[in-house]
């Protein structure tokens, strides 16, 4: 079989040479080890020994600059079949793909040594692998500090609170182990607490511009949109004394490693059971027709880093409290690490927001288009409730006010809706 | 209990390491008869005879490179480079030889030598006599690195260090061969990597190595009068370094000061600081104060030389800057 | 008895032994270079196309138990002292097969069970180690040799004067084989050493020298074996002193701008210690390829061996650092 002389990768980076002249003319016998062909390499001209005897068959580049790897010649028995293109024949000399190396290595002098590039797949395996490393080599600081009551506030935060008078344990730490960073301190700052009275005024200092992350944009497009459909909102309060009783109860039951249910997934259990007996509620907005959803697929608003996310439970209605748990746990976690999947944020039909965790007592939440509906929960406050015998006692009541758009609902659905959820909340035995 | 010195808790562990052991033999420059510059090993020609017990000529190359393949052979020889200094004239055989034979070759070679030897100023030795290197080596993955700063520390150490199956760079420090401990009758191997607390306190955490664990013990007796309670801790081993303790201390206080004699920049002190630095950045309440030489090779001139090299006062000056306040 | 076979020199079945390692380590040595050129083998390459009677001449020798240290011109060697060319390659190729398991490559080639105690990549690197195996063979007691190879280039570094040095103050058992090819890389002997006779520098240190042609497998083996007992029988460290040629470049593709060509080329034809023996031995063209096919055989199928070998994990880089 006829064997293809290939131009040689003489040093480091020659990614081509130049081939003077040939030694040998078509025809003749080559030995091993003669010399071929001249070959100028930038620096040098040097001469190319053949690697195998033959007949010098075919001369497929006869002079000019050609890649390293291509067939410039043949060497075979006389008389053989010559199949070889002339000019630039194939690139690569072996099997293994001949690939280029990341950096422009121009110039090149005659080095020692090579990287081996048809090793260059090897060599991209070991840098990914070192990239993609979580733990990196010099330790994470270590999880589950035990630091206690001690707030966890970056040494830029903590000054940007002391300048502004801002009581960092009143803050909600957006940062890794949530830790207080300075754009929650900034954030506190434009929308929250006025300074305590006596506290200097803050230094004059420079306008600090946080340029929009993509995520933040679609937030922003997203809302803008909803803001422009036609919404009303209803209020109720619901008495969240039974609610609350399944909640210990079920929380009591709970095995090691499984998610503890919250009220949060009695609320949505209570919302997906009541979408069921309300189908005009769990409903999208389609311009030219209403479309009623099979399924209670309920979004739970999470904040994240970035802003704010809303991961689905689908097929709500078909879940345990405990299932929802579950499911509540994980794609809260997986949206707190940024690893959610499309899936998680598709199918929406209902969305729930609850601040009642950091003190809000009651607002109003902007529509999740195309959906019909969203509720908006405050905490659970205990307050005064006129008893029968005249007097008063006190029960824990959370305010559901509901947001919806009146191009799908009017009032009376969504007051009907809404009462079904509060009853729910109140008598659980009534989901069943 | 004995009252050993820090040369003789040396030498002792020497001894009774070359006592239990045909393997461990010792060499180096002026070490038979003379018993050492540091008379550190006085007395042990006479116990040991000169097969085990080596005079070498000036030969640093030689001296680290015949230790490796003694060691290679399974030996434990514990050669000595009288001054750290000349460590640089060894450096090829320590860095590119011994530190990588296990590597290079897949795990076929382990090289259990121990390098000892000695620097550090006070009597203005001059420049090529009295650096502290120890960041040169910690950088060098394949060895492993000690500095006792106590008679007790030595001896455990330097047993352990020996019986190691790496090579270890053993640090001592000149100015503290006098100095004096009571020491337990057996000799209690120290493991290596394992810190050492020597004094409990509250509000900064001082770690120090060699003469400056002293130095910075007595800067914390003054902080105290000043109500500030300090702890202070000695890593003994430089690598691997007992993270765990320096940062579980940091956690503790709040505060750190990193000491040592060596050039402050640069320094192993900024390793030290840069993991505080990461692993308790939440509980800083101060930046991570580092003390150390000034940026200059060694002078002669006495007061040139106290100029340069820390003490005490530079602890205590760092000390109060951690908790220092505006208002 | 045996003293009149030395005379007489090596048997002939012996010396048909040494021609079929030293083309085995021309052909692995030659298809290395193809490797190179193909771009699978990373790395410094330098071969030893012109040495292999140095190798095998030293190599057998030894007898068990003895030590070798090598330069990063390490591959005769390393074959010559037993690694098989599957594991050689497999190195070479980086592969967990290899007899460094892919840590070492071309210059750092281990085999300690084979007393394979490493190629160096630093000049001169290896030879103090050479002292402290020798210096613990005599600790114990032990009847073993540990042998440095080297060239003429080392002979300036502070390790080679720093060792000889001690070798022969204390009378350890050592030989140094000083490969005198009479090129440190591009750098010709005139340029490099103020004194012609290189083994002078040994007996600056009060070491026996011994001198021998290094293009003969037969007059090397005899002079090492003398070398080799000498230290075994405790009579001190020796210095051999072997004239050797270096027939390719200083690495694979040198294009050797700096050596004359035509004395290159007069040297290939009449210094080739393989050619040498081959005429010496009268081997007829059968019985030259019949040994070339055997070998070549072995080489090819060490290059399947390598290339199907298995790569590292990328975290093993992590390990062997401590023990």
């Amino acid at each position: 079989m006829a064997d293809e002389v290939k131009l040689p990768r003489l040093g480091q980076g020659m990614e081509s040479g130049t081939i003077v002249k040939w030694l040998k003319s078509e025809g003749d016998q080559v030995e091993k080890g003669e010399p071929l062909y001249e070959l100028d390499t930038d620096k040098v001209t040097q001469e190319v020994e053949a690697e195998v005897a033959g007949v010098l068959l075919k001369i497929t580049v006869s002079q000019g600059e050609a890649d390293v790897g291509t067939t410039i010649a043949v060497i075979g028995e006389q008389g053989e079949d010559v199949n070889v293109e002339d000019g630039n024949g194939e690139d690569g000399n072996v099997e293994d793909a001949s690939v280029e190396t990341a950096l422009e290595v121009a110039d090149d002098e005659q080095e020692e040594g090579s990287p081996g590039p048809a090793r260059e797949a090897e060599r991209e395996r070991g840098r990914e692998a070192s990239a993609s490393e979580q733990i990196t080599e010099i330790r994470t600081p270590a999880q589950g500090n035990g630091a206690g009551a001690r707030v966890k506030a970056s040494p830029l935060a903590r000054r940007i609170a002391r300048d502004r008078g801002i009581e960092l344990g009143s803050l909600r730490g957006t940062g890794p182990e949530g830790r207080v960073v300075a754009e929650d301190v900034e954030r506190a700052a434009a929308g929250g607490p006025t300074p305590a009275p006596g506290a200097a005024p803050a230094p004059p200092g420079d306008i600090e511009r946080i340029p929009l992350t993509s995520v933040r944009r679609t937030i922003a497009r997203r809302l803008t949109e909803a803001w422009q459909a036609p919404a009303f909102q209803i209020a109720m309060s619901a008495d969240m004394t039974r609610a609350q009783a399944l909640h210990d109860r079920l929380a009591e039951r709970v095995k090691e490693g499984e998610a503890k249910p919250t009220v949060t997934d009695i609320l949505t259990k209570a919302c997906a059971a009541a979408l069921m007996r309300h189908r005009a509620v769990n409903a999208h907005w389609a311009e030219d027709a209403i479309e009623l959803h099979p399924n209670a697929n309920v979004g739970i608003a999470v904040a994240i880093d970035a802003g704010l996310v809303v991961p689905v439970i689908h097929q709500a209605e078909r879940k345990t409290i405990a299932e929802l748990a579950a499911a509540r746990a994980d794609i809260v976690t997986r949206a707190r690490e940024g690893k959610l999947r499309q899936e998680d944020l598709d199918g929406g039909t209902f969305t729930i927001s609850n601040l009642g965790m950091f003190g809000v007592e009651q607002f109003v939440a902007v529509l999740n288009p195309p959906q019909a509906a969203i509720l908006a929960v405050g905490a659970i406050e205990r307050k005064a409730v006129p008893t029968d015998g005249g007097g008063f006692e006190a029960r824990p009541l959370m305010t559901m006010t509901l947001t919806c758009d009146h191009r799908t609902l009017d009032g009376a659905t969504a007051a009907d809706f809404l009462r079904t959820v509060k009853a729910f909340l109140e008598e659980p035995g009534l989901m069943l | 209990m004995p009252e050993l010195s820090y040369r003789e808790a040396v030498r002792d562990a020497l001894s009774q390491a070359m006592r239990k052991d045909e393997d461990v033999f010792i060499m180096g420059e002026d070490i038979a008869e003379m018993g050492g510059s540091m008379g550190v090993t006085q007395g042990m020609l006479d116990e040991f005879g000169p097969d085990r017990v080596r005079n070498t000529p000036i030969s640093e190359i030689a001296i680290v490179g015949t230790g490796i393949g003694a060691a290679m052979q399974g030996m434990r020889p514990v050669v000595e480079v009288m001054y750290e200094d000349f460590l640089t004239v060894s450096m090829e055989q320590i860095v590119n030889q011994a530190a990588k034979h296990r590597y290079m070759s897949g795990g076929q070679l382990k090289v259990p030598l121990t390098v000892r030897t000695q620097g550090g100023a006070g009597w203005s030795p001059g420049a090529q006599h009295a650096q502290q290197v120890e960041a040169w080596f910690v950088h060098v993955p394949g060895l492993k690195v000690v500095f006792a700063s106590t008679p007790t520390d030595a001896r455990g150490l330097l047993w352990s260090a020996i019986y190691d199956d790496n090579p270890v760079i053993f640090f001592e420090h000149r100015t503290l061969y006098g100095l004096k401990e009571e020491m337990s009758d057996e000799l209690e191997p120290i493991p290596l990597g394992q810190a050492r607390v020597h004094r409990q306190g509250e509000d900064v955490t001082v770690v120090a190595t060699g003469r400056l664990v002293h130095e910075a013990l007595a800067a914390a007796e003054e902080a105290e009068k000043e109500g500030v309670s300090v702890e202070v801790i000695d890593p003994r081993t430089l690598q691997p370094l007992d993270e765990d303790a320096i940062v579980g201390s940091v956690k503790k206080t709040n505060r750190c000061v990193v000491a040592h004699e060596a050039v402050t920049r640069m320094g192993f002190g900024a390793e030290i600081a840069a993991v505080v630095q990461h692993q308790a950045f939440d509980w800083l309440d101060a930046p991570v104060e580092r003390v150390g030489a000034k940026f200059a090779p060694l002078p002669f001139a006495p007061v040139m030389e106290e100029y340069v090299v820390p003490h005490a006062k530079d602890v205590l000056a760092a000390i109060q800057r951690t908790v220092q306040r505006d208002g | 008895m045996a003293k009149v076979e030395q005379r007489r020199g090596v048997s002939e079945e012996t010396l048909r032994e040494f021609f079929r390692e030293m083309l085995l380590i021309r052909r692995f040595e030659e298809k290395v270079e193809e490797r190179f050129r193909a771009g699978e083998l990373p790395g410094f390459l330098h071969v030893a196309i012109g040495q292999e009677a140095v190798a095998v001449g030293v190599c057998r020798a030894l007898a068990d138990g003895d030590v070798i240290a090598s330069t990063h011109r390490a591959h005769g060697h390393t074959l010559a002292k037993g690694t098989h060319p599957n594991e050689l390659m497999a190195e070479l190729y980086g592969k967990l097969e290899g007899c460094s398991h892919g840590y070492g490559g071309s210059m750092h080639l281990y085999d300690v069970e084979r007393g394979n105690l490493g190629a160096n990549a630093v000049v001169g690197g290896g030879l103090p180690a050479i002292v402290g195996a020798a210096l613990a063979f005599k600790f114990r007691g032990e009847p073993r040799v540990a042998v440095a190879f080297f060239g003429d280039g080392a002979t300036n570094i502070g390790t080679f004067h720093e060792s000889l040095n001690l070798a022969q103050l204390w009378q350890v058992p050592a030989v140094f084989v000083l490969e005198d090819n009479h090129w440190a890389e591009s750098t010709p002997e005139t340029q490099h050493s103020p004194i012609r006779d290189l083994s002078k520098r040994a007996e600056a240190f009060g070491m026996k020298a011994m001198k021998v042609d290094g293009q003969d497998v037969e007059e090397v083996h005899k002079v090492a074996s003398r070398a080799v007992k000498h230290a075994r029988d405790g009579k001190g460290p020796v210095f051999v002193h072997v004239e050797t040629q270096r027939l390719v470049g200083h690495y694979i593709g040198d294009p050797q701008v700096y050596r004359d060509k035509e004395e290159l080329a007069k040297l290939q034809q009449t210094a080739d210690p393989i050619e040498l023996l081959r005429d010496k031995l009268a081997l007829s063209d059968t019985e030259f390829e019949a040994v070339d096919r055997e070998v070549q055989e072995l080489v090819d199928a060490s290059v399947e061996f390598a290339k199907n070998g298995t790569d590292p994990k990328p975290e093993d880089a992590l390990k062997n650092i401590y023990a």
